[in-house]
């Protein structure tokens, strides 16, 4: 049993609170990863889980034990550091081998046990040299064979591909999801990245300034972002928000906006006509016809696609991502059709609520 | 930042913490904090030193000390001491940093014979210089006839001005090496792009030092300053070897008179009473370089 | 004319240089000149008769050794004791929190500054009282008020220079706070502790003050007072013998100086000028 669960955990620092009652629940064996903006309390976070930081409210249990009080050594956990913090002063085979010795593992069972660490890290051929003499890919690698060699409940991973290359990063991703497959392991991991969240995570926490935004399965953060704050922060080109009315017309809803009026769609009981904004992203606007029109202003040519910026009505700004067939020139005139079924409303103001009752889009099937 | 400890684990690691500076706090307390606070409750005594023997006299020595000549006079020379040397210290130990920072022929030979005077012990500097300043058969003398600065021997340490300039350079011989060192190791950070930058913007070597080695330097010169200042107000070994605070009292700093009034006129009370208002005098300068520090760690 | 101007920089700052270096410089020349080459005029710059004569005497005739014994027990001591507060301190100081903490950093900045001349006083009273007058243990307590705040203020700054995630790894990887000191900590610390040392040691060897005040026998004198003695005492100051004792006195600072140099100025960076 190694589920991980926060109720509502605090962390004051002084007169700044860095992480707000926070509740989660992290099932056994899944991989979860808590992603916000710098500054938001992830890593502070994770830092209470492993007991390096120390909760002012509230409770953390791990496989069902209270652990507020278990120092780091006693929580059957392993983390990987965001600077690797490999000892610089021990070989690579006694940076792996640390936390066997320090729960009494006598030598001879230590040896076979980090060959086999290095030998699914591919580290054998460098087990004698220093950490200073590895490459940052190395480094990382070392790491996270520290964290593997003892099997412990749950692994903690504090922004592990953040120092790596662009290249590496992508290989190292995919590693990470398969040994977590192998594993079954549970694994919280700290990222600023949505792709690494997005990509690796069975389900993603996003917080920001301290506060849980969305707890969910990537689709479900992507296709029904519970706020507007996670509908601006996940998706590259982020979402486009547009500040307009809401308005019930024979009990249909409909939002308005200079040059720009969509049927909505079904909404939740917090629904009020007044000032609300609307999501469009940028896949769900199809150029060439359409009830809306607009002078492109940017085009950017990706290979695969192309993304275009056109300004509507009330020098509105959409960004819009369309199929690399169709090329407009800046300064040509289009139109534009929202895709409805796909637009997302939020009551006003930064911290609006989803309104939509639905999804905007089915569950992806599986196969 | 100091949180309410809350959990267990919190309080038994403040608890060790604790601990670990037990050592610490108490020998402060026993060799530092309680004889701070006996130094001022002995000022208000009387006592002559080879008995120990004293009595209450309340604030008289204070009184004394400022109606005294000598209290001024020694205050006075303090603060020529201190101005005198700190400037040469600084002029010619930045001068020198430049010099050892540019591509100096065996500069780490050269890094090491400046850095040396620092290290070398007061008593063996004092020594050396005494030999060279000897009015009969010292090297100093010789070689300034020879160069026709003199005409006769000059009485480098016996007589006044000549003592006080004597100290006043001994100590800047002895202490520059410490603005060496900590200027040339703020010159290595300054990064070389400022410098092209400035070069493609027709900026002579003159305009450079002002315009980008200045103030890069202002932050570490004003440490540095307040640090030298500090240490050369309480100087006693130098001075006091080098001349006993003479001719009569030409040289005669307060840490000098401090002792004097202790062990040579065995007024241990009043030497006390010196000693605090030297470090009352001094706290300024303490509590302003205490704020730096306090600035640069937050 | 580069080429000119870099041949006439290099003589310039080498005659500065040889000329800050040229007390120490005479300092050994003088000690290697028989007596009578002294005073000839005008002076050599080289000994015309190269002898060892001096240093001969004064490890025969004279108290020398026993003051350098005196001031290497000294000196390790004050090291020793200094060193092993010091880490332990600037360890709880840099890596610990609880009520007090930041205020007992900036009192060992204060006692950092201030002046011996205020603390000797109470502290000859204070050694008096208890028998400790004229023995080296009373230069150890006494050393103790400059050496510990300047070993703290420099470990601390050390210390700080560790990153965090070090000891957090350890303490994850399954070790306690001071079983992550021990096998962390430690030997990440161990350049700042020599360096430290270092400093502790040549302030220690080089401390004149204390010992005037509180020694005044020559079983406990050390070097310092012992060589100043020698001059005061003698009818005829013989300065080939002071000389020959002074470099005798900067032998440790020398061999510092050959081999371990780099600990020194990485002592400079920490304490004087990062604060």
């Amino acid at each position: 049993m190694a589920e991980v669960v926060l109720s509502r955990v605090r962390r004051d620092f002084g007169a700044v609170t860095a992480v707000h009652d926070l509740n989660l629940a992290i099932a056994e064996g899944e991989f979860v990863s808590l992603l916000g903006p710098s500054g938001c309390g992830k890593t502070t976070t994770l830092r209470m889980l492993a007991g390096l930081e120390f909760p002012t409210g509230g409770e953390i249990r791990i496989g069902g034990r209270v652990v507020n009080d278990v120092p780091p050594a006693k929580r059957d956990i392993a983390m990987v550091f965001q600077s690797y913090a490999l000892y610089p002063h021990l070989s690579v085979a006694d940076n792996i081998a640390y936390p066997l010795k320090k729960r009494g593992v006598p030598r001879a069972e230590r040896r076979p046990k980090v060959e086999r660490t290095a030998e699914l890290l591919q580290l054998t051929p460098l087990l004698d040299r220093k950490p200073r003499q590895l490459s940052g890919g190395q480094q990382q690698r070392v790491a996270l064979g520290r964290a593997l060699v003892r099997d412990p409940k749950v692994f903690l991973l504090d922004e592990p591909l953040s120092n790596l290359d662009a290249k590496l990063r992508i290989h190292m991703r995919a590693e990470l999801v398969e040994l977590h497959q192998r594993l079954g392991r549970t694994m919280v991991y700290v990222t600023h990245d949505q792709l690494e969240a997005m990509t690796m995570s069975d389900r993603i926490a996003i917080i920001d300034q301290g506060r849980l935004q969305q707890f969910a399965p990537p689709q479900e953060v992507y296709h029904a972002p519970a706020n507007r704050f996670v509908a601006g922060f996940i998706g590259t080109p982020g979402m486009n928000l547009i500040e307009g009315t809401l308005s019930q017309e024979g009990g249909a809803w409909c939002f308005t906006a200079p040059g720009l009026r969509i049927a909505v769609g079904q909404l939740t009981d917090d629904a009020q006509a007044g000032p609300a904004t609307l999501g469009l992203r940028p896949e769900d606007v199809t150029v060439g016809a359409g009830p809306v029109s607009g002078i492109v202003r940017v085009v950017e040519q990706s290979g695969h696609e192309n993304i275009i910026i056109v300004e509507i009505a009330g020098n509105e700004r959409l960004t819009l991502r369309i199929p690399a067939s169709i090329l407009p020139r800046t300064g040509d005139t289009v139109a534009l059709a929202p895709d409805a079924t796909h637009a997302h409303v939020f009551a006003a103001g930064e911290a609006g609520q989803r309104l939509n009752t639905a999804t905007a889009r089915p569950r992806p099937q599986t196969l | 930042m100091t949180t309410v400890p809350q959990t267990h684990l919190e309080r038994r690691y403040a608890a060790l913490g604790l601990l670990l500076i037990a050592p610490t706090v108490l020998v402060f307390c026993v060799v530092i904090v309680y004889p701070l606070i006996s130094a001022v409750y002995l000022s208000l005594f009387s006592i002559f030193t080879p008995t120990l023997q004293g009595e209450w006299v309340g604030l008289s020595n204070y009184q004394a000390l400022l109606s005294t000549g000598e209290f001024w006079t020694s205050l006075g020379n303090n603060v020529i001491w201190t101005v005198g040397t700190l400037v040469l210290q600084i002029v010619f130990g930045v001068a020198m940093a430049l010099v050892l920072h540019e591509n100096l022929w065996f500069r780490a030979l050269a890094r090491s014979l400046i850095l040396f005077p620092y290290f070398v012990s007061t008593v063996v500097a004092v020594l050396v210089w005494k030999w060279l300043f000897n009015d009969l058969y010292g090297i100093l003398n010789h070689l300034m006839i020879v160069a026709g600065l003199i005409e006769f021997p000059l009485d480098h340490l016996g007589s006044m001005p000549n003592a006080m300039i004597s100290v006043i350079i001994v100590g800047a011989w002895k202490y520059f090496p410490f603005v060496v060192i900590a200027v040339l190791a703020r010159l290595q950070t300054i990064p070389e792009q400022l410098y092209e930058a400035a070069r493609i913007d027709g900026a002579g070597p003159f305009a450079r030092f002002w315009d980008i080695t200045l103030p890069q330097l202002r932050e570490v010169l004003v440490v540095i300053v307040l640090l030298r200042a500090i240490w050369d107000f309480k100087e006693f070994d130098l001075i006091f070897l080098l001349t006993g605070g003479g001719p009569i009292i030409g040289t005669q700093t307060l840490p000098l008179l401090v002792y004097k009034e202790a062990f040579a006129l065995n007024r241990m009370g009043m030497a006390a009473a010196y000693a605090v208002v030297m470090m009352a005098l001094m706290l300024a300068f303490m509590l302003i370089y205490i704020r730096q520090t306090r600035r640069r760690e937050s | 004319m580069r080429f000119v101007r870099r041949i006439f920089f290099n003589l310039a700052a080498w005659a500065v240089v040889l000329a800050v270096a040229f007390p120490l410089f005479w300092m050994i020349v003088t000690s290697v000149k028989p007596q009578f080459e002294l005073f000839r005029r005008p002076p050599t710059f080289l000994p015309d008769t190269f002898t060892l004569e001096h240093y001969a005497r004064l490890l025969i005739d004279t108290a020398f050794l026993v003051y350098f014994k005196n001031s290497v027990i000294l000196a390790t001591t004050t090291t020793v004791i200094v060193v092993a507060i010091a880490t332990l301190g600037a360890y709880s100081l840099v890596r610990f929190r609880y009520r007090g903490r930041e205020n007992l950093a900036f009192l060992v900045l204060f006692t950092y500054l201030l002046p011996s001349v205020v603390l000797l006083l109470p502290l000859y009273l204070m050694l008096v009282r208890v028998g400790l007058s004229n023995t080296i243990a009373s230069l150890v307590v006494a050393y103790t008020t400059f050496a510990l705040p300047y070993a703290l203020w420099l470990l601390r700054s050390f210390m700080a220079g560790i990153p965090e995630d070090l000891e957090s790894a350890a303490l994850v990887d399954g070790a306690s706070r001071l079983g992550a000191f021990w096998d962390v900590i430690l030997p990440q610390l161990l350049p700042g502790i020599i360096s430290t040392a270092l400093f502790t040691f040549i302030l220690s060897w080089n401390e004149y003050l204390y010992a005037l005040v509180l020694v005044n026998s020559d079983s406990a004198r050390p070097l310092t007072t012992g060589v100043v003695n020698m001059l005061v005492s003698a009818f005829n100051i013989e300065w080939s013998l002071l000389m020959a004792a002074s470099v005798m006195m900067s032998v440790p600072l020398i061999v510092v100086f050959a081999f371990l140099q780099s600990y020194l100025t990485r002592g400079f960076g920490a304490g004087a000028v990062k604060g």
